[in-house]
Formats: C-alpha cells, structure tokens, sequence
C-alpha cells in the first residue's frame, strides 16, 4: 500500500509539473491577493503598534482643551476633575516666520515646551541639536520635517511676529512630537513642511510675550484608565467657560490623530476588500484546471477506485494538487507582501512622521494569509474533488458522452448570432458552459474593475483641487489675523501697494448642535458677491452664503440629522460666546468648505460686533509679490499666510511622490488577474478543443482560422467583461470616496473618462500578450494525433 | 515500381507518383521505420484500398500524402507538384483545396449541427457542393439539423464523409472510416465512399484492417513492414452494401 500511495504521489509530482505553467498563472493571482492582504495587515499591524507605543511612550494627551487665559492655581481644579490622571497646562499661539530660503511668509504654531519631566504630557522626541536653555528666550525647537523642508542649520535666525510683536529667534534643536504625526496647518489639505512650522519655547518668554505670567491658554489631559471621556469633557467645558474654553475635545478630533486613523481605516477597507477579488479569482482558475484534469483522468480514477483504492485517497490527492498549485502563490505572496509594505512603511514614515515605523509581519498575519490561501484551494478544488470522488469505476472507465449542443436556447442564439460556423463554434461553447464562462467575465471585470476604482482617485483629487483652488478660491494670498479686526485692518490691507484686491471674511469658533448631534467646527462668513473666495459645490456651480440664515455643509447636515428649514444652535466659543440660533437655509457639498457658511454681515450682527473680519483673499500684483510679503512678515496683526499658488504645488507635488506609485502597482495587478484568467481558461479550452482544432487543421483550416476560433472565445469573454468592470469600477470608487472624505475636505465623485480608456488598454494589452502565448501552442497541434485518438 | 491502374501507355492520368518515399522515426538505435522505401502510381479516379497489420506504414503513407506529415526520404508528386517539398503553409493549402479526410472517429464538431460541420468547410471552399446536397448524397437529408451527440456511429462517420467530399476535392483519404462500427453500419459508410468515388471521380485511398473491404477497390495494395508487399487489380468492383464481416 506504502508504494502505492508513493506511486500515487509520483504521479502527483508529474501531474503538478506538467500544468506548471498554468500553476504559475494562479500563483500570480494568490500571490496578488496574499500580498496585498499580507501588505495591508502587515501596515495596519505596524501602524498601530508605532502608534501606540509612541503615544504612549511619549505620553501623548487623550483630551485637548483650549481656551483665551485662566491662571495658573485653576489646573489644580481640573487635576481633580474624577477620570483625569494627568493634565499639563501650556501656551499656545500663532506666529508668522520671515525665512531667508523661503520667498513667502511661514505660518507657525508655537506651543511652550512641555516640562523636562517624564512625566509631562505630549513629549517630544529631539533628533538633532537640543532643547532651549530657559536662560536665552530666543532659542526654540521645530518639527524636523520643518527643519528639513525649508533647510534651516541648527543655529538659524528667525525673524517672527508673535502675538503681534516683533521677535528674533535662534532654532537650536529638531523634534517629533506624537502631536504633529501629520502636521497640517489651518487651510491645508497636505502638510506644507516648507511654509508651515510646530515650534517649541520656554515657557516663560511666550507667557511674557502673551502676557500670560502665571496662566495659560491651553490644557492637554490624559485620561484614567477605562475613561470614556464624555464626562470628563463636560466638566472640564462647566470649568474652563469663564475663561474662554473653545471646547474641549478627545484625540479622536485631534487632526494629526484622525489622519493617522483615518489612513489606518483605509488600509482596513483595503485588507477587506482587494484580497478577496483575487482570491475568488484564484479560486476559480484552480476550480477549472482541476476540473478539466478530473475530466481527462476519468479513466485514471475509474482504474484506481477498481484496484481497490479508497475514495478518500483519491480524494486527498486531487486536495494536494490544489494545495501544491497554491503554495507557490502562497510563498510569493507572502515575499510580495512584505516588499510592498516596506516599501510602503517607507513612504508612511515620510508621509507620518514616526520617530520609527519598522515594518513587520506578524505571526497573525501570516496566519490570515495562509487562511486566505486556503480559501481558494478548498472553494476550486471542492466540485472537482466531489466528482472524481463520485464516480463509479464502471462509468469512469468508459469515456465520457459526446458533449450534448442540442439545447434549443443554445441551439437558436448561436445560430442567430454567429455569423459563420467558427463564430457559432465560440459560442456555442461559452453557452454550453454558462457557470464557467460567467465566472471568467466576473474574473476579467474584476480586473477592469480594479484599475478603474483605483485608477480614479487621481482624476477626483485632480477634480477636487480644480474646484477649491480655481474656481472657489481664486485668491493670489489668504491671510489670518491673530485675533479678529475691525475694518480698519481692511482698509490697511487695501492700503499696501500691489494688493489689487481684498476679500474679507470672519470665522467664528463654534459648536453646531442639533438635539443630541454636535459638529464642532466654525461658522464662516462669507462676502456676497465675492470675486476671490466664491462658494462652489461639489458640481462646480457657484453659488453664494443664502441673504438669510445659514448654509451647511452635506456633511454637517448628515451628521446633524436635519434639512433645509430646520433650526440648528451655534454655540459660539469665542467673544461674548452667544448662543445662535439659525435656520438652515441651503445644504451644499464644496470640496473644501466650511461646516456652516453665512453671510459676513449676518454672522457680524448675530455676534453683536460691527465690521470684523478674521483675515481676508488677497489679489496681488505678481510682479509686487515680494514687497507685499516683506510687508505681510512684519506685520503684527497677520499671524498666517497662505499662498494659493505654493498650496497647490505642495499638493501637486504630494501626490506626485505618494501616488504616482500606484498607478504601476494597480496596473500590475490588474493585468496579473487578466493573464491569471486568459491564461488559464485559454489552456483549458485548447485541453478540451485540441482534438477539433486539429481536425479543423487537417481539413485545411489555416493556423489563424483555427487561432480565431480558440482566442476568439477569449476575446467574447474580455469584451463581455469590459462594460461590466468600468460599471463596477465606477461604483467602487463611489463607494470608496465615502471612506476617503473628511470634515477637511470632500473629494468629488469624478471618474476621468481616460481612465476606463486606459483600463481597457490594460486589459486589452495583458489579453492579447496573454493570446500569443497560447497561440503558440495552437500553432503546434499535433495533427497525426488527431486522427488516430478519440476524445 | 507499383503502377497502380495506370494505362499500359502511361498516359497522364497519374494523381500521385510516388518515388522512394521513406519515413524514420526518432534517431539512432531507438529509430523506427515506418516506410522503407514505397514507390507507387495512383491513377485519377481510383479506389485504392490499403490493406495491412498495424505498423505497417499504412497510416505513415497516408499521412504523408495528405500532407500532415514530412518525409524522411523521396518524393510525392501531385499532378506534379513536389508534396515532400511544401512548407507548412503550401501543406495547409494543399489539404484546403485538394484533399479531404474522413478519420476512425469521425472528429465532427459536437457544437455544430450536420449540416453546420459540413458548412464548417463549405465556407473556406473556392467552388463546394450546398451542404445539404452533399449530406443528401451520403443519405442523411432527414438527420440535417441534428447535433453530433443524436446521431449513431454510422451516421456521423457519414456526416464525416460528407464534409470530406462538399468541397469537391480531387483526392479522399479515409483512415480506418468503419473501425468504429459494426458490419451494417460500416457497409453503409463504404457504401457513401463508393458512391462519392463513382459519381465524382474522387480518387479515394480507404486504410483498413478488413481484407472483406479490398473487394470493392480497383486496387489493393498489401503493406507490411513498412513496404509495399503485394498489390490487386480487381477486375470486378464489389458493391459495398453486398459486403458483410
């Protein structure tokens, strides 16, 4: 018995090599699906931990709560809040930098240095120079990807206006700081490391410059262990209101936080959603190579089952065959996977700055990538396996029936359709096996479908960014006051030579509330009639702030649960901190706006203020470009400028590095599922035709005629396939964008009509490369053979 | 040399010559010889029927002549023309035009009806006979739209045959045409040969096993060990449907 079954496993090993080529057409499409999988929960499993330890290591805040000035005695008030196990007060301002190296104004956020104890909240990581020595007030340390992007020494000046005043500071030291993973400024949508900075300074020249001696302006909390946070949020908003508390809030709302999150729920969606698509693909070429196998080895079976082999025996070796055909996918995968996603770590670590980010596949992800092989080895092999073990050695020793076309379906719709015998040959044979030959479409659309959703991005942010930045903001600069000014800050701006134009507008720190549902975002007022700043929906219309009550965004409103002519509460968290009332008077989606729009002189009534602004869009002269920043530097009121122009080459140049990437991989994916899929059942189908395609060669049917008829099936299969992948593709992107938006920005649904074009090239590419390789074989049918065996 | 029904004066009637035509497989000690040398005339229009146990050569000359198989050594002329010296597009050609095939187990085409097999071929022809007159002639004028997996046997080998002759090709090379059929069923398929031959003038080369058949040939030629070991003149053709085995 040993040496039989060592015989059958000789047979087995023949078996494996002599379908190698199509074995390692599946292996590509597991190894495709394994790796993404392996990549992905790999990522995620990095990411976390990276995430976790440093927060934790670096005792990052659990809450955040900001308000105008409260003395110092107050924190041990809040310490005593129940939940609260720790709490730092700090500074926290803005500043606006004068760079040698960079032409326009760096906006900066300055925050106190946290103590030199270990037991300070938000800590920072040095990684070069050191910290500033409480004896020279000038010295400050700044966000490393600052440092590098806009090539500051250790030991720069800077010139700054902080608070207002005039300052000179000295950069000794670069850090990170588990605050600023992603350091986005105000307005931005990618972190401009060369015109945006985190710095860090003593205490007690900030507190001096913000006369803040003894106080502060900000409070950073972490929480017990098992603290929700909700109760500790509405305390700590009862206590710090008289001091002008803008509202508390949990990490979930920090912005660096909710990216780093946020990009760890895509990887998420990107394990859960990609690897199935090409392990079901997988699943279906093994099913069919083995079907065909059990099919030519009937007799084979029928001869073991009557020497008295059990059914069981039979049955593992076919489960073999599949688990050998997959293994090879497996190993690949796996390899595949851990190259992306260093590849990937590498690209996350620029992207977030992680003081580390090493990426490593866990034994879990392993596991789930050896499951996830396996899930295709039993769903192909199970019909194959259950009918070589079905049948009866009697049967299975007499050849197979002669395929049966005479179903009158079949039968009418070949005939109608094809327009010769070769045509009705095609498809014919696609109808007769419907199961099969719909499960190779979903395949190949899948493949189609792939390259479109993952193709369109691009198109939508290049969509997006067309939106916000030529159509709604038209503006040359954008500046932000320190603190809100009245129209004679407007009239200041008017007055300095170059500026062509100015567009005011107000943004007032709120909580928009609907029954129990909270947005915690600004009101923004908005000029009627503006030239610079216009209000465009997600369609590219302008529109205009509603002459009455106040706009909202889709996404606001969603989350507020209400429509136009509801009423909505704003709870101001600044100034007189008034409670508005306001009735929605229009919901619009704009790629960048703002949560809740109203009209300037609206939002200025309800706040009992006259004619304020918070900062204004500026027209400038281009060739005035530098004297009008000389002048923006010093001035003490603007405490951040953002150009227009250098936004958009950041982003430009973001997208460039971080998803240019994508293209080749997705490209590659999709046509390894396209050869995956051709390949195989181009293979298949010669297996089954190869009789008649060599009695059609002996009849004198030309090489090419005879090609025709077996590609030509392939052919149906991929053009079949095409309208249903670009529909499918073109849903999955709708359905992907929902994961990709944020309160930042919402990116458009938007599918470049290039992009289907494209994915049909693939496609069609990856189809024909795939036909020569199997044309090849047609060309040497054995037509002797034909003549002599029977099927 | 076998000068197969050719005329005393050797007029140019010859559809074949054949000259020295030796076929070897594989190289060395383990080299087979499949034909050792075979020289023949086929005369247009005759019913030559190849008799001889298996390996032979039968099977290699037949091959030979339809142009799906290259020569080791010598020469096939048809009306002519070097065969031995065509490249595989001349040979694809060759058997387009000139050479139909009938083969043991019919290889019909179980997506096509009979009348669509037959067309199958009819549509790459420069001059066929209509499809359903050509399977009239073989006698399957009722069985016209069925599918091959609804005829028997002998129908299908007669559906075969019908594609064979619908392009009207000048040489018929059937291979063991009833070795998949019993005595009944096999008479009726020679019978459909013999009818195509008479009516047509196709010049028909029928393989077989069953020396019964050689009966209803004008020539016989006897194979073994890959040469031509004996040759018949029939002077009297038998009708198939007479033959029983």
């Amino acid at each position: 018995m040993s040496f039989l079954r060592s015989t059958l496993t000789v047979k087995l090993m023949r078996d494996f090599w002599r379908l190698r080529s199509q074995a390692v057409a599946i292996a590509l499409v597991i190894a495709a699906g394994v790796g993404t999988m392996v990549m992905a929960v790999g990522l995620i499993g990095s990411m976390s931990a990276t995430r976790d330890t440093y927060y934790d290591q670096y005792r990052f805040a659990d809450m955040f709560a900001p308000l105008v000035r409260a003395p110092e005695t107050l924190m041990a008030k809040i310490r005593m809040l129940p939940g609260v196990a720790a709490a730092d007060s700090r500074i926290t301002t803005r500043a606006t930098l004068d760079l040698p190296l960079v032409m326009e104004p760096v906006t900066a956020r300055v925050h106190s240095l946290p103590a030199a104890s270990p037991s300070a909240l938000n800590r920072l990581v040095l990684r070069a120079g050191r910290y500033p020595n409480p004896r020279h007030p000038e010295e400050v340390v700044a966000n490393e990807a600052f440092v590098r992007a806009a090539g500051l020494p250790l030991g720069a000046r800077m010139k700054a206006v902080l608070y207002g005043k005039q300052v000179d500071l000295r950069l000794v030291g670069a850090v990170l700081s588990p605050e600023y993973v992603y350091a986005l400024a105000p307005g931005q949508i990618f972190p401009d490391n060369r015109r945006s900075a985190v710095l860090w300074m003593d205490r007690e020249p900030l507190a001096a410059a913000l006369n803040l001696n003894q106080a502060f302006n900000d409070v950073v909390i972490r929480l017990s262990p098992g603290e929700g946070g909700k109760e500790v949020e509405r305390r700590l908003d009862i206590l710090l209101a008289p001091y002008g508390g803008a509202g508390a809030y949990p990490r979930a709302q920090q912005i660096s936080d909710r990216f780093v999150t946020n990009e760890i729920d895509q990887l998420t969606t990107m394990a859960t959603l990609m690897p199935p698509i090409f392990l079901l693909v997988a699943a279906f070429l093994l099913n069919i190579v083995l079907s065909r196998l059990v099919d030519t080895e009937r007799e084979v079976i029928g001869l073991l089952k009557a020497f008295g082999f059990p059914v069981r025996a039979i049955m593992l070796h076919y489960i073999v065959l599949a688990i050998l055909l997959s293994l090879g996918g497996l190993a690949l995968g796996i390899a595949l996977g851990a190259w992306l996603g260093r590849g990937m770590a590498g690209i996350y670590q620029n992207f977030f700055t992680f003081p580390f980010l090493r990426f490593r596949i866990d034994a879990t992800a392993y596991l789930v990538a050896l499951a996830a092989t396996l899930v295709p080895v039993m769903l192909g092999a199970a019909t194959a396996v259950w009918r070589a073990a079905r049948l009866a050695p009697a049967d299975a020793m007499r050849p197979e029936a002669p395929a049966d076309y005479s179903g009158v379906a079949v039968t009418r719709l070949a005939a109608a359709l094809g327009p010769d015998e070769p045509s009705r040959i095609i498809i014919r044979g696609l109808l007769r096996r419907p199961i099969r030959s719909v499960l190779a479409i979903l395949g190949l659309a899948a493949a189609t479908m792939l390259y479109v959703a993952s193709m369109s991005p691009n198109g939508s942010m290049d969509r997006m960014i067309d939106l916000g930045f030529s159509r709604a903001d038209r503006s040359d600069l954008a500046v932000a006051f320190a603190e809100p000014r009245d129209a004679h800050a407007f009239h200041e701006l008017e007055r300095i030579p170059g500026i062509l134009n100015v567009q005011p507008f107000r943004t007032v720190g709120a909580r928009i509330r609907s029954r129990h549902h909270e947005v915690r975002d600004g009101l923004v007022g908005v000029e009627q009639r503006g030239d610079l700043s216009r209000v465009v929906d997600i369609e590219g219309r302008t529109s205009e702030a509603p002459p009455v009550g106040v706009m909202l965004s889709g996404r606001t409103a969603r989350i507020l649960d209400v429509g136009v002519g509801d009423l909505v509460e704003a709870l101001v968290t600044e100034g007189e901190r008034p409670a508005l009332r306001m009735r929605v008077t229009a919901i619009l989606d704009s790629p960048f706006g703002g949560a809740a729009t109203l009209d300037r002189a609206i939002l200025n009534q309800a706040m009992r203020e006259g004619d304020v602004l918070s900062g204004a869009y500026l027209q400038v002269d281009k060739a005035a470009l530098p004297q009008v920043y000389a002048r923006l530097k010093a001035s003490p009121m603007i405490a951040g400028v953002t150009a227009r122009e250098a936004t958009l080459r950041t982003i430009g140049e973001t997208i460039e590095e971080n998803f240019s990437i994508q293209t080749y991989f997705y490209t590659g994916l999709a046509m390894l599922v396209v050869v995956g899929v051709i390949y195989n059942s181009a293979r298949i189908s010669l297996s089954e035709r190869a009789r008649d395609l060599a009695s059609l060669r002996v009849l004198g049917f030309r090489r090419g005629e005879v090609a025709f008829i077996l590609l030509g099936e392939q052919a149906v299969l991929v053009l079949v396939s095409l309208p249903f992948g670009i529909w499918a593709g073109i849903e999955l992107w709708r359905f992907l964008i929902g994961q990709f938006n944020t309160e930042l920005f919402t990116i458009p649904f938007f599918v470049d009509p290039r992009v289907p074009a494209q994915g049909v090239l693939v496609v069609a590419i990856a189809a024909a490369a795939t036909a020569f390789l199997v044309r090849r074989r047609v060309d040497r049918l054995d037509l002797v053979r034909a003549l002599k065996t029977r099927e | 040399m076998s000068r197969l029904a050719s005329q005393a004066d050797g007029e140019p009637e010859a559809i074949f010559r054949v000259d020295g035509l030796t076929k070897v497989y594989g190289e060395g000690e383990s080299a087979v010889h499949a034909l050792r040398g075979v020289d023949l005339v086929a005369r247009q229009g005759a019913m030559i029927v190849l008799l001889g146990p298996s390996g032979s050569g039968k099977s290699t000359l037949l091959n030979i002549l339809g142009g799906l198989d290259h020569a080791s050594a010598g020469h096939v002329w048809f009306h002519g023309n070097d065969v031995t010296a065509f490249g595989d597009d001349a040979l694809t050609e060759y058997r387009r035009r000139s050479v139909g095939f009938v083969f043991q187990f019919y290889n019909l085409v179980a997506s096509l009806t009979a009348r669509e097999n037959v067309s199958l071929i009819t549509e790459i022809s420069d001059n066929p006979m209509d499809p359903a007159e050509a399977l009239a002639l073989v006698g399957l004028e009722a069985r016209l739209d069925h599918f091959p997996a609804q005829l028997s046997g002998g129908e299908q080998q007669r559906v075969a045959i019908a594609r064979a002759i619908a392009k009207r090709p000048e040489v018929l090379l059937c291979d063991e045409p009833t070795g998949a059929l019993d005595s009944q069923t096999g008479t009726r398929v020679l019978a459909a040969l013999d009818t195509v031959n008479r009516e047509f003038g196709t010049t028909t080369f029928i393989i077989t096993h069953n020396a019964v058949i050689a009966d209803m040939a004008d020539e016989v030629l006897l194979f073994g060990d890959g040469r031509i070991t004996g040759q018949r003149h029939n002077q009297v053709r038998a009708a198939p449907l007479g033959l029983s085995w």
